[in-house]
């Protein structure tokens, strides 16, 4: 019940609110995270990982429209529906895109799609296969709104199942980096001396390795997987919060009210959670942001590398791994969309970082 | 007569817009400068007294500032009108000003001759060899020692009061025919001041110009000013002849500024503050001297409370690698007695220790040897435990109220976690109508448990700083410079607050400052303290009345006393 209208964070969120572009692209992550959250229960395709193969409509343009004929898989599951809402359906229908049929008595006569002015095989099917022999509910007209990937795969599911990657990357590989930096920071910007020589020590060797060169020496000892790439990014990201904790720190450590603490007799771990580190937020926040978009643009390029998360899992980065060169084949947009996207969050988290820093500096 | 006015403000008012919502800080002034005057203008902080000398410059941040109305004429110009490339003649050139940061107006990374130099350069048409030996003729103008070595050498490797007439010098190269100087000694310890003054007054009529000397200390402004112009709250509330002002002031508000400051000759029971003159209850009981002896007596004759036995405190600059690191004295070996009861005032300028000493007390920088008895222990060589235990007991308020409260914490919570960490009242709900009880004793009321530090004035802020110092219900507390950060004013009401709760609470003050003033009215014994050394100790009016020491002549004489 306590009163918090003039509280410092009261007034940078005020402020926060003003602010076009920091608004905006708020929403537009909570959106994002919203798309990614429920990704199976949007996309189009929501066989696991949207794997759902259909080689003779395989890279397509956006907007490609063909008829499906679905065919029910027959297997039952034990899935339920919270897992099939979360991780995608385990056992998807079998689709053929056809380009007509014909029923003849009890037996249904296809052609199969070909592209390119072919002519598809024909082949036939017994009614039966279908429930009540209707088949009219099996035959439908599938749209790709952003077309097919060089497999077949809806590029629009992919996109939206690829999400996930990218936002738990951020989410996680900052967690870590907030977890090891604050702490290594605040010990070192604190007490000083030789405890901070030492920590600098390890903080210049860790920035002095490059990071890709980090993240693949950590992936080849964790293994390859997309938690391994994970915790790899998190662990190189570390060095900026700990770098910048522990200037803040020592900046903050000369302010009155930490003297303050000292002759009111606090404990010095009292000191840097309660006293220094709300204090110093602000420009931790505004590298975390800096740090969520980095940990996306190493995902993709890790994906990219193949390094990253392992087909048939979808990643942004590896789709455009996957059709980079279709862009001089005249499919450009098989790379483009995964590239605007990573482009869109990327640019996201940075005008929200920006526009935080803004917020935060009360000075002025 | 009319056109011997040298700078003309009419009618000026100021608006200040933060967030759309537009404020006027400047109301309706009008005044003006002869030629070959110091006009001195006096006012508290948010008295708009810089606002107002900005504009003339046309100096004020120009996109949440606006003059709504009046005009300022200098040289048949209105100056409200000049765009910013026309200022730039009259900038420097024809009206000069020097700033109360000597540290942060000169430029660090440029030698103190060159930045001189750049303005000669400039505005003036001479020669680079005749510019230097301008700059060298300006540096001896203003006294600087060695001008030769001040002019190859940078910002940091000269004193706060050098620095000071460096930017004299700057101001007055293109000899200007107006000098703004905003509170040019606020920043430099007494003694430098007094230099400064007599430097400024003498270059006033070796130059023939005239002076806008801002400041909040009236006794200052009224040993240089000729006239005097008193500011409150955007307005000029009175202006006139020096004194005149001083002898017979006529508005209530310079009545108060001026008797809010501790007078040297006698003591007030209770310092007369603004709300005593507009409501005409000034209490004039003094403390007679005999009445000052008889409960001295009282105290000396128990235990001392605080022993301090030949404690000094060494610092190492390390000068390189190789080289042998360099010591530095910052006390030496000091030593005193502190009884319960007993104000201890503690003066000197700044760099002479003062601070160092109150933070071995606190145990906050250990002292490097000498001992610290506190009831007799000796509390340097206490263990950690044992230290946050005494920190109940010893207890410090600061200079600056707004940088010793942590500003993400509401008033109340700051108050409470002390008391929390020390085992102070046994559930929060004890604690909070503790609280809301301090509150009350220092002045502030239950309103403010739940707002933030930076919703309060200064006045305000160093009550709450005094509130939880109070909280921990300690034996003795340490003033360092607790009131120097503020106007007269505010200053009188923290004073007789801190004499107050002394007599309620019987606590023990070490009370630090540089202003001999305040120390003398507010302590029974004085220490001057001089370059880490002990000048002279003995009672306070003993001290100010035959000074021993030459250090101490020095100082007492150093004090603007006023008219």
């Amino acid at each position: 019940m306590s009163n918090t209208k003039g509280s410092l964070t009261q007034l940078a969120l005020q402020k926060f609110k003003k602010n076009f572009w920091g608004v905006l692209s708020f929403w537009l992550i909570v959106a994002i995270g919203f798309l990614a959250l429920f990704a199976y229960a949007i996309a189009p395709d929501n066989s696991q990982n949207a794997n759902q193969m259909h080689l003779s409509i395989h890279s397509q343009r956006p907007g490609f429209e063909v008829q499906m004929l679905y065919l029910p898989s027959g297997i039952e599951t034990q899935q339920n529906g919270f897992s099939r809402v979360f991780f995608g359906n385990a056992n998807a229908d079998i689709e053929i895109p056809i380009s007509s049929y014909s029923i003849d008595k009890e037996v249904l006569t296809y052609t199969e799609y070909a592209s390119d002015g072919l002519i598809g095989v024909e082949k036939t099917i017994d009614l039966n296969r279908f429930p009540n022999k209707d088949h009219s509910a099996f035959i439908k007209k599938k749209t790709f709104l952003f077309g097919t990937d060089k497999y077949g795969r809806d590029l629009l599911s992919r996109i939206l199942i690829g999400s996930r990657i990218s936002f738990s990357i951020g989410f996680i590989a900052v967690f870590i980096s907030l977890v090891i930096g604050i702490c290594m920071g605040s010990i070192a910007g604190y007490y000083g001396g030789k405890v901070d020589a030492i920590i600098m020590w390890i903080i210049n060797v860790t920035w002095s390795i490059p990071t890709l060169l980090l993240v693949i020496a950590i992936t080849l000892a964790l293994g390859k997987g997309f938690w391994q790439v994970f915790i790899a990014v998190g662990l190189t990201m570390w060095v900026e919060v700990a770098r910048v904790v522990r200037g803040q720190i020592i900046s903050a450590k000369e302010m009155q009210y930490v003297t303050a603490a000292r002759a009111l007799g606090f404990n010095d771990y009292r000191i840097i959670t309660k006293h220094i580190l709300p204090n110093i937020m602000a420009p931790i926040i505004v590298i975390s942001a800096a740090n969520f978009a980095a940990a996306i643009l190493i995902e993709s390029g890790l994906s990219f590398l193949g390094i990253g998360a392992q087909p048939p899992m979808a990643s942004w980065g590896a789709m455009i791994k996957d059709h980079y060169n279709y862009i001089i084949l005249g499919k450009p947009y098989l790379a483009l969309i995964p590239g605007v996207c990573i482009m869109i969050l990327v640019m996201a988290f940075m005008l929200i970082g920006n526009a935080l820093r803004d917020a935060l500096d009360v000075k002025s | 007569m009319q056109n011997s006015k040298l700078l003309d403000i009419k009618n000026l008012s100021i608006s200040f817009s933060s967030e759309g919502i537009e404020s006027e800080i400047i109301h309706n002034i009008s005044y003006e400068l002869q030629p070959n005057e110091i006009l001195g203008i006096v006012g508290e902080s948010g008295s708009g007294k810089s606002v107002s000398s900005l504009a003339i410059l046309g100096l004020l941040p120009k996109r949440i500032s606006k003059i709504t109305q009046g005009t300022i004429t200098f040289n048949q110009q209105n100056l409200t009108s000049l765009s910013s490339k026309q200022f730039q003649s009259i900038r420097g050139n024809e009206i000069a000003m020097i700033f109360q940061e000597p540290m942060s107006s000169l430029n660090p990374s440029m030698t103190c001759g060159n930045q001189v130099l750049e303005i000669l350069l400039q505005h003036t048409s001479l020669s680079k060899a005749e510019a230097k030996a301008e700059t060298l003729s300006l540096f001896e103008k203003v006294k600087l020692p060695l001008p030769k070595r001040v002019y190859s050498a940078y910002p940091h490797e000269i004193s706060g009061g050098q620095k000071q007439r460096v930017m004299i010098a700057m101001a007055i190269a293109c000899k200007p025919k107006i000098l703004i100087a905003d509170e040019p000694t606020t920043a430099l310890d007494v003694t430098v001041q007094k230099d400064i003054i007599t430097l400024l007054k003498q270059l006033q009529l070796e130059e023939q110009m005239s002076i806008i000397f801002i400041s909040h200390d009236l006794s200052l402004v009224s040993e240089i000013a000729d006239r005097i112009m008193v500011m409150y709250k955007g307005a000029i509330v009175e202006q006139g002849d020096v004194t005149q002002i001083f002898k017979s002031p006529k508005h209530i508000y310079t009545k108060a500024l001026i008797n809010s400051r501790p007078s040297m000759d006698s003591r007030l029971k209770q310092l007369p503050t603004i709300d005593d003159f507009m409501n005409n209850t000034s209490n004039s009981e003094i403390i007679t001297s005999e009445k000052r002896s008889q409960t001295q007596k009282q105290i000396y004759a128990q235990k001392p409370l605080l022993e301090v036995i030949n404690v000094e405190k060494e610092f190492i600059s390390k000068s390189g690698w190789f080289s042998k690191p360099q010591t530095f004295k910052a006390v030496n070996n000091v030593s005193f007695k502190l009884y319960k009861g007993e104000t201890l005032g503690l003066v000197g300028e700044s760099g002479c220790g003062k601070s160092t000493l109150s933070n071995a007390i606190l145990l906050l920088n250990k002292a490097t040897s000498g001992s610290i008895m506190y009831q007799g222990v000796d509390i340097t060589k206490l263990s950690k435990s044992d230290i946050r235990k005494l920190r109940k007991d010893i207890q410090i308020i600061f200079q600056d109220p707004y940088a010793s409260l942590n500003p993400r914490l509401t008033v109340g919570k700051a108050i409470m976690e002390p008391m929390k960490v020390h085992n102070i009242g046994t559930s929060d709900t004890e604690r909070k109508s503790k609280v809301l009880d301090l509150l009350l004793k220092v002045g502030l009321d239950e309103s403010y448990f739940n707002r933030y530090p930076h919703e309060f004035s200064g006045g305000q802020r160093q009550r709450i700083g005094i509130a939880r110092a109070i909280a921990l219900e300690p034996q003795l507390i340490i003033c360092d410079e607790s009131v120097s950060a503020l106007d007269i004013s505010v200053q009188a009401q923290v004073l007789n607050l801190l004499n107050e709760l002394k007599t309620n609470f019987g606590f023990t003050y070490i009370f630090i400052s540089h202003d001999l003033a305040v120390v003398k009215y507010m302590s029974d014994q004085l220490i001057v303290m001089n370059k880490g050394r002990i000048e002279e100790q003995d009672d306070a009016d003993n001290i100010y009345n035959n000074p021993k020491q030459p250090y101490t002549k020095k100082l007492i004489h150093a004090i603007p006393k006023g008219l």
